[in-house]
């Protein structure tokens, strides 16, 4: 017998080989642990298990690029509200009372420095409570920004330092005051200074960034002399607000804390963008969206959920997209199951027409949530987002079981076990 | 909402999560195949899984980039299931939903019918963990050394010697194998 032989009796007698491991339905499980040790506070008590010391075969080696932009999609699916657009100089307007309730849920503060205006506002609900975020400018709107360090530590893709100093975010969120510096970075020095009738804490050289290497920690400096990235934090009601700007100095760090108001709900509804606002023809935008995509028979406009603040075209295309390709997706899901093949076929040609659905390419210089779609619209021959990971589970990042279609057979026994517990009839659709 | 990478404090915990979570979309699967391979309960698959990725984790800055990554993860594991075998068994609640779904899937094999495994088995453990991370693994001599911690030469020479040990051991089963089937034959 021949090395060879040899390893391909090993491979034969193999009890996991590649096709008996396909078989497990393991991605919830896979997926509950990855969320579990991310979650997992410091400490040493595994580290002797690590293979010390390890030494690169290839020191020269240089790594990959570090995308930063990769959670957007996941996160779009949770937003309650996004507005994009010009400053409203709209007269007063009476609200309903669910956008005075969404108002209220928010800090009710504005910046009111000259000639700024809100661009954008962002709150999502997670476990932690409501966490939410508005972002600030003046001048021209300015775009999503995606910076990316590559494995040499080049920064690239940073708005110009004239850009940066036109915008302001504000942040809210559970937590504590205090800047938490990674581990083996310098901590940080914080400056005192006076906000909204309390005192915060600025950490005023937040520009710099500690990233992990093989050999330590090692800072990247993203500004300089008259570019300074700087953070204020401080406490309202039980929650951590955060201040964060590129400015020259310290001083008009201070100034842009000073513009900072707190207004009531009417006010701070009138400074939002005028489509926030104006309630959407939510049906019309729906029908006008879906102009381009093939559907699905199971489909019915009334699929598409209307969250009622949504009335961000981002968001609205992003539930309209989901909802159809929520729809292909268990179809397909269920087709491979029974061995439907025409069905499955189906499912998959109506998804690789995505790249051409117009609202996603609209949306596509907005955010990652196109990029997912064409992305698990690409691996349904494959039916394999990576080598070895099941699509499905991948898929329902969509948000497919929170639209009320869940993709995974699992998920839909859950739905069904719930309707059935709270009483409502089945969903049984396909 | 962190878009930029501008924040202290709050952009490495980014990065790290972002890096960890492709480390662990990468090489979750084969990790998990490597301990079910090794573990003698399905279940404690699980475990030497769940701690393999905290001590990832937990010692990002240390774990190599591109593919030097996956033979790190390896060697973790290996050192993970080597205390296990110890009995420094941990339990690890991370591992819970885990190891539910690996024992309602996988339930416990009988023992093994293949005289591969049965030949493995009785094999030093040098020996079996070369065999296997080359055979079954699939990783060339100079991989597998690099998991062992040993050079790639002294991986090569052992191979040779393992693969020649378990052809012999294999050689003799199917001896007994073919002995025991003549005297079936006679008794009939």
């Amino acid at each position: 017998m021949r090395a060879r032989e040899i390893d391909l009796k090993l491979q034969e007698a193999d009890r996991f080989s590649a096709q008996e491991m396909e078989w497990l339905e393991l991605g919830p499980a896979e997926a509950a642990l990855a969320e579990a040790i991310v979650t997992e506070p410091a400490d040493d008590g595994t580290a002797e298990a690590a293979p010390i010391p390890w030494r690169s075969a290839d020191r020269r080696r240089r790594g990959r690029l570090l995308g930063l932009a990769g959670t957007a999609a996941a996160a779009a699916a949770a937003v309650i509200l996004l507005v994009l657009g010009g400053g409203s100089q709209s007269p007063p307007r009476a609200y309903g009372a669910e956008l005075v309730r969404f108002a209220e849920s928010t800090p009710l503060l504005l910046l009111e420095g000259p000639d700024w205006r809100v661009q954008n506002v962002f709150q999502v609900s997670s476990r932690e409570g409501l966490e939410g975020s508005m972002e600030f400018v003046t001048g021209p709107p300015i775009p999503y920004e995606s910076t990316k360090i590559s494995a040499d530590y080049t920064v690239s893709g940073m708005a110009p330092k004239a850009v940066r100093q036109r915008k302001v975010e504000l942040s809210w969120r559970q937590g504590e005051l205090e800047f938490p510096a990674p581990p083996g970075a310098p901590a940080v020095r914080p400056v005192e200074s006076p906000v909204l009738g309390t005192t915060g804490l600025v950490n005023p050289r937040a520009e710099r960034l500690y990233i992990f290497t093989r050999t330590g920690e090692r800072r990247i400096d993203l500004g300089g002399p008259g570019d300074r990235q700087m953070v204020g934090i401080w406490k309202e009601g039980g929650r951590l607000l955060e201040m964060r700007a590129w400015v020259s100095n310290f001083a008009d760090f201070k100034e842009r804390l000073n513009w900072l108001t707190k207004v009531d709900s009417e006010t701070w509804l009138d400074a939002m963008p005028a489509k926030v606002v104006k309630a959407a023809d939510h049906d019309a935008t729906v029908r006008e969206m879906l102009k381009g995509i093939p559907l699905p028979a199971t489909f019915r406009p009334s699929r598409v959920p209307d969250g009622g603040l949504t009335t961000n075209r981002y968001q609205v295309g992003a539930a309209v997209t989901g909802t159809v390709s929520c729809l292909w997706f268990r179809q397909w899901g269920q087709a491979r199951r029974t061995g439907d093949r025409a069905a499955a076929a189906e499912a998959e040609k109506a998804m690789a027409t995505s790249r051409r659905w117009p609202i996603l390419r609209e949306m596509a210089k907005d955010g990652a949530y196109p990029s997912l779609v064409w992305q698990l619209a690409a691996a349904m021959p494959s039916g394999e987002w990576r080598r070895g990971w099941r699509l499905l589970p991948h898929a329902e990042a969509l948000g497919c079981a929170r639209q009320g279609i869940p993709v995974l057979p699992w998920k839909q026994r859950r739905q069904n076990e719930r309707a059935e517990i709270s009483g409502r009839p089945l969903d049984l659709r396909p | 909402m962190a878009r930029n990478a501008t924040a202290e404090g709050e952009l490495p915990r980014e990065f790290a999560e972002a890096r960890f979570s492709r480390l662990y979309e990468d090489h979750e699967r084969e990790i998990l195949r490597y301990a079910l391979r090794r573990s003698a309960e399905p279940q404690d698959a699980a475990d030497v899984v769940a701690e393999t990725f905290l001590v990832a984790w937990r010692r990002l800055g240390e774990v190599p980039v591109g593919e030097e990554a996956r033979l790190w993860l390896y060697a973790t594991a290996r050192r993970v299931l080597a205390n296990h075998q110890r009995g420094i068994k941990r339990r690890t609640r991370l591992a819970e939903r885990l190891r539910e779904e690996l024992r309602r899937q996988l339930p416990l094999q009988p023992a093994s019918d293949r005289p591969v495994l049965d030949a493995l088995a009785g094999m030093a453990d040098a020996d079996r963990e070369l065999l296997m991370l080359v055979g079954m693994e699939e990783f060339s001599p100079s991989e597998a050394a690099r998991v062992l911690g040993i050079s790639t030469m002294a991986a090569r020479t052992r191979l040779h010697r393992a693969r020649r040990r378990l052809r012999a051991r294999l050689g003799e089963e199917w001896e007994e194998k073919q002995r025991n089937e003549i005297e079936m034959g006679e008794a009939r």
